[in-house]
């Protein structure tokens, strides 16, 4: 036992126990967690529904006479076709009806009839989807890493000359029209240097591999197929690289500030403490306590993508989404982009969800409260 | 009270200031009005017709023609310039509608609260739901193409993000102490809005304004190069670099538009992040803070 | 042998007005399994200081003098050895426990991680060893704490693991930045207590770093007294703490409330504030604050020197008991 100094006293009675009182809250998620996500569940619904309304309506208000485009001009001037075109597609009926018969057909998968393609517009958006799943896989992943990478150096060097050139860099990174990076990228990587393919997903006439996912390279790599692996990747880069530029420069930034928030914190110092070598105190330290707001952006950068898809697919000749919503805008095909706007911001919204319940995951305070 | 209000305006005229000094925010605002210069005088500076086609199409840049000819013959310096007098005029607009839209409706939204805000946030939830070029696409499909309908179907896409700010902003300032105390002082409806919620509300909008002035001109010129926007044969920088496209060996007919659009994005971008440097100074560049 | 020795530490930090001096010559030694108290005010450089030794400080910083620790100069030493040094041999505790944790990672984590590239070994054993630290800092049922994150845990009950996790490679040295600080008086003595504990179980040396002289008071063997960047006095607890010779420790003792003191007797604030580093008063830092200042104490800075088997940096010694 400790002798006590008379001045001690105020701060150390001895009769005190050495544990304290009121030991930890109990380990066991509680209602929190799952209430937040039900929460956002039922939020992602409603949206659902308004989205599907903002479709139709906006279908609805297309001046390009659905008559005559379904019909053709000579049956457009014949009376009884048109009435009964009209009344075989419910054009007839007051608007609220319209609107439950298209939700119907919804529920049944049914997106109605490409007028360009003449196929269901359902079955076209399986044909386009997996190009641009790939190009969108591929590049999230080269933004990401660089992304990260980027942003942690501009932290950590914070107001030296790299930390300046990144962000003068990726100001630039998204000041850059991606059609006009693809433009020049194409021109210098395929007509002048001659290292990159000129478009498309293969080369002509190369068989694709047989249908698993739809994206080339995965597919085939499960059939071992290395060749036709290292085609569909040499197609893929350039695109791929032209489409991650914008977020590239994007992820820098919000890493770049997502790190600053977190690299003045006692925990970062406590690993140096505690002789971590440094990589380790930034990636397990610094990054992971940025991480959650960093996912928040993942949203944004698939928002991006897929706004780059558009441009970028014209110029590489792609057979995606992109190049699918593209002709159809220009060739007024309805339903055709009306299916392809409702897919994208259902994926756009889920994906949103996916990132508000991933926060919860990687910040384990709000997991378990 | 007042002198919380007394400091809030104090910092805010040095913040304008501040923008001043940075390197980045100078050459944003000599390059964005170097260009509106060029905009002005494009006719008495373009040495040609931006539509004649009179010349030897797909020539280089030569001393004759500084970016070349296009495939049609028509001088693609002098096309440059005009695109800057369609580009630039349309997006101020444009931005500016969608601001004054967006923030009317975040100002009542937020004023208002209650069901008004419900309806008006929903619907911002609704364009938000849409990566914007989907949405802009297929409410130009249904206005029709040209330049004016891309810019209206940029305007829809645009205006939630200043209703939301605008309502944050309103709903913030509304509860902080100097409004509540300059409210129970017996301060009218209008003079808080104006003397007090308005001040804050302008940085912030500024910021996004600037930022979106950037974003918009990509978009915009993102339609015209689908071929949704500007129609040919006007000069515009989007439908130049979609020429360009089709006759991309003669890299000169779409690669000087694109520079073109890629400076003036470039410059608002610089002026933006400066902008919000100074509005939120904690990740700020800046080379006056250190450790101290 | 001293198990650490500071020699002429100096250290300035780089500020809007150029690089200024923080701590400013400063020297003492640490004996193997002793208690050494270090108080002054904030801003007196005594967190700097220690935050010196495993190359800690802000980024440029400069520092001067020497560290003795283990054979080595930790001042020589390359950033790579220093994480070799930091951690395993020589740990710290910090003031806030709510921040010094990592909110993300579980305790097992943080408990082994150091322990596995320290010690080398496999994670089987380093979580038995982070399961039998948990207990000697007195956490409930540590085997499930393991999987446990930090908010989980009371503003002491993190302290607890912080010093837990400082303690995982048996280090000989703990410096503890403040400990109890951030924690209600109650929790503070049940902290100092387990440092006490702990220290004497493993044959530790601690260095308590405190703005209290009532939580140094509690445990420290010897006692060194900060001002302005310097120490003013240092030697033993009795020597500095009963009988203070110099005008700062006294009235840094005066301005502490105790029970027995007569009731007559007035709390008595130290008047003016701590000097800004930038802006350090000539001679001796604490001239303008002092009640028995002369006129050579504005001038010359005085030097810390033995007296009576305690060193103090005051050639007026007002206090000096005849």
């Amino acid at each position: 036992m400790r002798r006590y100094d008379r001045r001690g006293l105020t701060t150390a009675p001895a009769a005190l126990p050495e544990t304290e009182i009121g030991a930890r809250r109990r380990l066991r998620p509680s209602g929190g967690f799952l209430r937040f996500l039900l929460r956002r569940l039922a939020a992602l619904v409603l949206l659902g529904v308004g989205i599907t309304l903002v479709v139709f309506v906006l279908t609805q208000l297309v001046p390009s006479n659905a008559v005559a485009t379904n019909l053709g001009e000579q049956a457009a001037g014949d009376p009884a076709a048109v009435t009964a075109f009209r009344r075989h597609y419910g054009l007839d009926k007051p608007l609220p009806l319209r609107y439950a018969i298209y939700l119907e057909r919804l529920a049944q998968g049914d997106l109605g009839q490409s007028s360009l393609t003449h196929d269901a517009v359902t079955h076209d958006l399986g044909q386009f989807i997996p190009a641009t799943a790939e190009l969108a896989l591929y590049s999230i992943v080269i933004a990401t890493f660089f992304g990260l990478g980027f942003g942690v150096i501009a932290a950590m060097r914070r107001n030296r000359p790299a930390d300046h050139v990144l962000r003068v860099v990726s100001l630039g990174g998204i000041s850059m029209p991606t059609f006009w990076i693809a433009l020049v990228a194409l021109y210098v990587g395929f007509f002048r240097l001659g290292w990159f393919p000129g478009g498309e997903r293969l080369e002509p006439g190369t068989d694709a591999p047989a249908h698993l996912t739809g994206l080339y390279t995965i597919d085939a790599l499960v059939r071992g197929k290395w060749g036709l692996f290292a085609q569909a990747l040499h197609h893929l880069i350039l695109p791929a690289l032209v489409l991650a530029a914008f977020n590239v420069s994007l992820l820098t930034r919000y890493t770049r500030s997502a790190v600053l928030e977190v690299v003045g914190n006692d925990f970062v110092r406590s690993a140096r403490a505690k002789g971590l070598p440094e990589w380790l105190v930034v990636v397990r330290y610094i990054l992971r306590a940025a991480l959650p707001s960093i996912v928040t952006v993942l949203g944004l950068l698939f928002a991006n993508v897929l706004t780059g898809a558009v441009l970028v697919e014209k110029i590489f000749s792609w057979p995606g989404v992109g190049q699918y919503a593209y002709q159809a805008a220009v060739n007024l095909d309805v339903p055709a982009i009306a299916g392809v706007s409702l897919f994208v911001a259902v994926v756009y919204i889920t994906l949103n969800f996916v990132v508000d319940v991933l926060y919860g995951v990687i910040d384990p305070r709000i997991r378990i409260t | 009270m007042s002198e919380t209000a007394l400091r809030i305006r104090w910092r805010r005229r040095s913040r304008i200031r501040q923008t001043w000094r940075q390197p980045l925010a100078i050459t944003g605002g000599v390059i964005v009005l170097a260009w509106i210069v060029l905009a002005v005088f494009a006719p008495l500076i373009a040495p040609d017709d931006p539509l004649a086609q009179v010349f030897p199409p797909a020539h280089g840049p030569s001393f004759h023609h500084l970016f070349g000819t296009d495939e049609l013959g028509r001088d693609v310096f002098s096309r440059v310039l005009h695109g800057s007098r369609v580009t630039l005029p349309i997006a101020l607009l444009l931005v500016g509608l969608a601001a004054s839209i967006g923030g009317l409706v975040g100002a009542v939204a937020g004023y208002f609260r209650g069901p008004v805000d419900g309806v008006f946030m929903r619907s911002a939830d609704l364009v938000f739901a849409f990566p914007p070029i989907i949405l802009a696409m297929v409410v130009t499909a249904v206005l029709g193409r040209g330049l004016q309908n891309a810019a209206l179907a940029i305007v829809v896409v645009a205006w939630p993000s200043y209703a939301r700010v605008v309502r944050g902003l309103v709903l913030s300032v509304g509860d902080s102490e100097y409004v509540q105390a300059g409210r129970l002082l017996g301060a009218s409806a209008r003079r808080t809005l104006f003397r007090d919620v308005l001040p804050n509300v302008a940085g912030p909008v500024l910021v996004l304004a600037t930022l979106d002035l950037a974003n918009a001109i990509l978009l915009l010129s993102g339609l015209s190069f689908l071929g949704l926007g500007a129609q040919p044969p006007a000069a515009e920088w989007g439908s130049m670099v979609a020429e360009g496209t089709q006759y991309f060996q003669w890299w000169w007919i779409g690669t000087f538009p694109g520079l073109a659009i890629f400076t003036v994005v470039l410059a608002f971008n610089f002026i933006g992040d400066s902008l919000r440097d100074i509005f939120d100074p904690k990740t700020a560049w800046r080379s006056e803070e250190s450790a101290a | 042998m001293s198990l650490l020795e500071v020699e002429g530490l100096r250290v300035r930090l780089p500020t809007l007005h150029g690089l200024v001096p923080v701590v400013d010559g400063v020297s003492y030694a640490v004996e193997p399994g002793e208690v050494f108290g270090v108080a002054g005010e904030s801003g007196s450089g005594k967190t700097m200081s220690m935050l010196a030794l495993l190359g800690l400080l802000p980024a440029g910083a400069v520092v001067e003098g020497a560290i003795r620790f283990g054979g080595h100069d930790l001042l020589r030493l390359s950033r790579k050895r220093l994480r070799d040094v930091a951690g395993r041999e020589l740990a710290m505790v910090f003031q806030d426990p709510l921040t010094s944790l990592h909110p993300m990672l579980s305790l097992g984590q943080q408990l082994t991680e150091h322990m596995r590239r320290h010690l080398g070994v496999d994670r089987r054993t380093a979580e038995r060893r982070a399961v039998a630290l948990l207990a000697e800092v007195r956490i409930p049922d540590p085997q499930s704490s393991l999987h446990a994150y930090p908010h989980q845990f009371s503003g002491g009950m993190r302290q607890r693991i912080a010093i837990a996790i400082a303690l995982a490679c048996r280090p000989r040295l703990l410096i503890a930045d403040e400990p109890t600080t951030a924690l209600d008086v109650t929790v503070q003595a049940g902290i100092l207590r387990l440092l006490d504990r702990l220290r004497r179980e493993n044959d530790l040396a601690v260095v308590l770093i405190t703005h209290d002289v009532g939580v140094m008071s509690s445990i420290a063997d010897r006692v060194s007294i900060f001002y302005g960047g310097r120490i003013v006095e240092s030697g033993g607890r009795q020597e500095v703490l009963q009988r203070p010779r110099h005008p700062y420790t006294r009235a840094l003792l005066d301005a502490l409330p105790h029970p027995e003191a007569a009731r007559d007797q007035p709390l008595v604030a130290i008047e003016g504030t701590p000097p800004s580093p930038a802006r350090m008063p000539s001679g001796c830092a604490f001239h303008p604050r002092c009640p028995y200042a002369l006129e050579r104490c504005t001038q010359e800075i005085p030097a810390l020197v033995s007296v009576n088997g305690r060193r103090l940096a005051c050639p007026v010694d007002p206090l000096r008991t005849r």
